[in-house]
Order: C-alpha cells, then structure tokens, then sequence
C-alpha cells in the first residue's frame, strides 16, 4: 500500500521527452514527407502541408528552433516536394526573420489574431510560389492560385492544433 | 495571450551572442537560399545529380503507397464489377465483335500504308519503348504539374524523353534519377506541345493550364477550325514527341482557341511507356532550353 503510493502515476515527475529541440524540425519535415503520398491528380488545390507546420510552430513559439534551421528544413522541402530547389530555403528563412520583427511590434495575440497573421503568410508563399512557376516557363493566371490559397488557409487550424498538441507532449506537460 | 516572449534574453551575454550568431546565420541562410533559387531559375540543369537522387530516395516511399492504394481501390472496383456481371458481359460481347469488324479494317489501312510509304522512300522511325513504369506520384501540392515515374536512368530512361501511356501523351522527363524519374505532364503550363486536329489536320499548338486542361490555339489566325469532340494529336513538329499520339479532346470552344481535357489520365493508367525521342537531335536541344 505505502509502495503503491510511492509509485510515479499520473502528473508526477514528467518532464521533457528526449530529443525535445528536435521534435519540432522533426514534425515539419514529416509534413514535407506528405509529398510523398501516392496522390496522383491535375489539380493543385492541397495545401503546402509542410509550410502550414513551419507556420503553425513559428506562431505559436519564438524557440522552437534557432531561426537559421529554416533553411535545412527548406532545402530538405524541396527536394521532396520537388519545387525548385532554394525556393523553401529562402522562403521560410525570410518567414523566420519576418516572424521575428512582428514578435517585437506585437503586445497581444489572440487565436484570431494568429490566423489572420498565417493568412498574410499564407498569401505571401503562395504568390512568391506562383511568381518562381511564372519565371520558371509556367505563367498561370493568379487566380488560379487562389483556391489553394483559401484551402490553406482554412486548414491551418488543423496544423497549429498539431503544433500545439506536440509542444504540450513535447514538454511533458 | 501575450505575445510570446520571443528573442529576448535578458543579461546573459552567452545568451545574446548566440541570438545574434543565429540571426547572422539566418541572413546567410537566407542569401544561399536566392543564389540556390536564381542557380534552378538560370541553370535547372546544375541540380539535376541532386534532384534525381531525391527521387530515388522518395520514390520507392510513394511507390509502396501506391501498391496500397491501388489494392484497395480494386478490391472495391472489383466488387462492383462482380455487381452486374451479365449485362455487362453481354455488352463487351458486343463491343468485342464491333472492334474485331474495325481491327480488320485497320489491318488492311495499315498495310496499305506501309505499303505505299514504301512506294515513296519515306524513312521510318523506330518506336521501340525505352522502358515502361508506373505513374506513383505527382506534384499536388504546387502550382506545377509534375508526375513521378517508377523508371529511372537504369532503365535507359534521360531527359527530355516523351511519355505515353497507351492512351494518349503525358509528358516528358524533366528530372531522372536511377530508379525514379519526374515528368512534366501535358497540363503544366510549361509544357508546350505542337499538335493538330485529327479531323483535317489544321496545325495547332496545345499548351497546358496548370489545372488539368490544355489551352488550343490555332496557328493560323482565322476562323476558329474547332468542334467540339475534336481529338487533337501531336504533329511531330520540333522532334520531341512522336506525329500522332492523341493529346486531348475538346470540351469547349473560346473565341480563338479552344480547352481540352487531357486522354491520357495519369491517375487512371496503370502503365506510361518512356520513347526515344522522334528525332533523337532534338534530345539534346530539350534538355538545354528545359525550364522548369
């Protein structure tokens, strides 16, 4: 009975998982790695899975990872993806940096606040994606974009609901 | 909630300089990552070693997958084709003695032909197939359209090579690894194919949307030679697909042109055969002006 009282059950004594720093890295390129799902279709409406993780981690904390691992975790985006190599790499490292000059003018964030921010994100990928076709010999008119613009947008939700689950695992908590 | 704390470290000057080192490394993350961009943008050729080992890395993982898809999916087709198998067994009867009547027929054109091409001296070009693999992925979270095959470079497969399917033209390899190789399918807006109409032979240019159709332009200006229900083929013009494989069907006339829907469907073809370039130069000249 005394014994049984001094066994660890429950909230007691649970601390971080191991490799903590890299479970975040980790989620993202799993999202990458849904590239690889056998989906074969013409039409373009998913969302970037991988940038809405990045996306839904980087909103919800300033350290998940140092800001610079954006671009390993780019890189590693486009070449499973097969996007022209260096479009992540630069995209998600200036979203770090971006990132971080509205963490500084931002006092208060909400829920709505935050999804409207991943809108702005979103958008922005979005057209810098189209821009890259555009130049690259595949000029689509923009609204064609459009569609995976509001896709991604609406499945946001999804991913920070992830990320956040993940952190709270991550830490033990 | 409040903002989340963010780079703020307080007093700990290892703390500082770590942030500050890590933003330094941001920046330089981020100008590697424009010169890599321009580098794929100018010169898509310098990744090609490296984009195709990704393939051959990733595309056994969707190859896999698709074994599983593709079981499930027939288990369920095959039920129901199992649903009314005397109706339709009766209307293949059908089909099958409607197509026999139409073989022969053929038969004899195509003696005919080769018996008249003969006549002229007209040079034949051989159509053996490079290798045959399966379509298991695609691009479906970007604006290109992009299909990964199970072939590679093992198999004799190069860039610039068209694919087909026994149902119409897909594309061409833009990317080949060993095992594994990327194709630019018809519908991607690079994707530019030199084409006419298969009732009359007008001479038009297909070129994709980037949504699943083709846009179809006449190149002469004029009235607008299109019905709806045309079957267009590639002509064999620029030496890189081979003169009638059959592109797309039209489904709506615009003012100039006309859409159609692709017939080879990548989703559906259990099997893309990879060819030699028509004419084999014209390998050489796709893989120095392929953009991606």
């Amino acid at each position: 009975m005394v014994r049984s009282a001094l066994q660890t059950r429950g909230r007691l004594n649970r601390g971080p998982r191991p490799g903590v720093t890299l479970i975040p890295a980790a989620s993202v390129v799993a999202a990458s790695a849904l590239a690889l799902l056998p989906v074969v279709t013409q039409q373009a409406v998913f969302p970037d899975s991988a940038f809405l993780m990045l996306i839904a981690w980087r909103l919800l904390r300033a350290d998940a990872w140092p800001a610079w691992w954006a671009a390993p975790l780019g890189f590693v985006n486009d070449l499973l993806t097969g996007m022209p190599i260096g479009l992540s790499v630069t995209l998600w490292t200036a979203i770090m940096l971006v990132m971080d000059l509205v963490d500084r003018r931002t006092l208060w964030r909400d829920y709505w606040i935050e999804w409207a921010l991943a809108a702005v994100l979103i958008l922005m990928a979005e057209t810098a994606e189209w821009k890259v076709a555009a130049w690259s010999g595949a000029p689509v008119p923009f609204i064609q974009v459009l569609p995976t613009v509001l896709i991604s947008i609406l499945a946001f939700p999804i991913f920070a609901f992830l990320a956040s689950r993940l952190d709270r695992w991550r830490l033990g908590q | 909630m409040a903002a989340p704390a963010g780079p703020r470290p307080g007093w700990s000057r290892r703390a500082q300089y770590s942030l500050f080192f890590g933003f330094l490394a941001a920046v330089a993350g981020l100008i590697v990552g424009l010169i890599m961009l321009v580098l794929s943008l100018v010169a898509p050729a310098s990744y090609a070693s490296v984009r195709g080992a990704a393939l051959d890395v990733t595309a056994p993982v969707t190859g896999a997958l698709s074994e599983v898809s593709a079981t499930a999916s027939g288990l369920v087709s095959g039920a129901g084709n199992y649903w009314d198998a005397a109706s339709q067994n009766a209307k293949l009867k059908r089909e099958r003695a409607e197509l026999r009547r139409q073989l022969i027929r053929a038969q004899a054109i195509s003696q005919e032909n080769r018996q008249l091409k003969a006549a002229l001296g007209l040079r034949e070009h051989s159509r053996a197939a490079v290798a045959a693999g399966r379509i298991v992925g695609s691009s479906f979270e970007s604006p290109r359209r992009f299909a990964v095959l199970s072939v590679g470079g093992n198999d004799g497969v190069a860039v610039g090579m068209p694919v087909r399917t026994a149902d119409g033209l897909v594309g061409r390899v833009v990317d080949a690894g060993r095992i594994a190789s990327r194709v630019l399918l018809v519908s991607d807006r690079a994707n530019i194919v030199p084409a006419r109409i298969l009732r009359g032979g007008t001479p038009v240019i297909s070129t994709g949307r980037g949504d699943g159709t083709v846009d179809i332009r006449p190149l002469e200006v004029g009235r607008n030679p299109f019905k709806r229900g045309d079957i267009i083929v590639t002509s064999g013009t620029g030496g890189l697909y081979p003169p009638l494989v059959p592109i797309a069907r039209v489904i709506r006339l615009d003012d100039d042109g006309a859409l159609g829907l692709p017939i080879a469907d990548p989703s559906q073809a259990s099997f893309a055969i990879v060819e030699h370039p028509f004419e084999p130069e014209a390998l050489a000249a796709a893989g120095r002006q392929d953009q991606r």
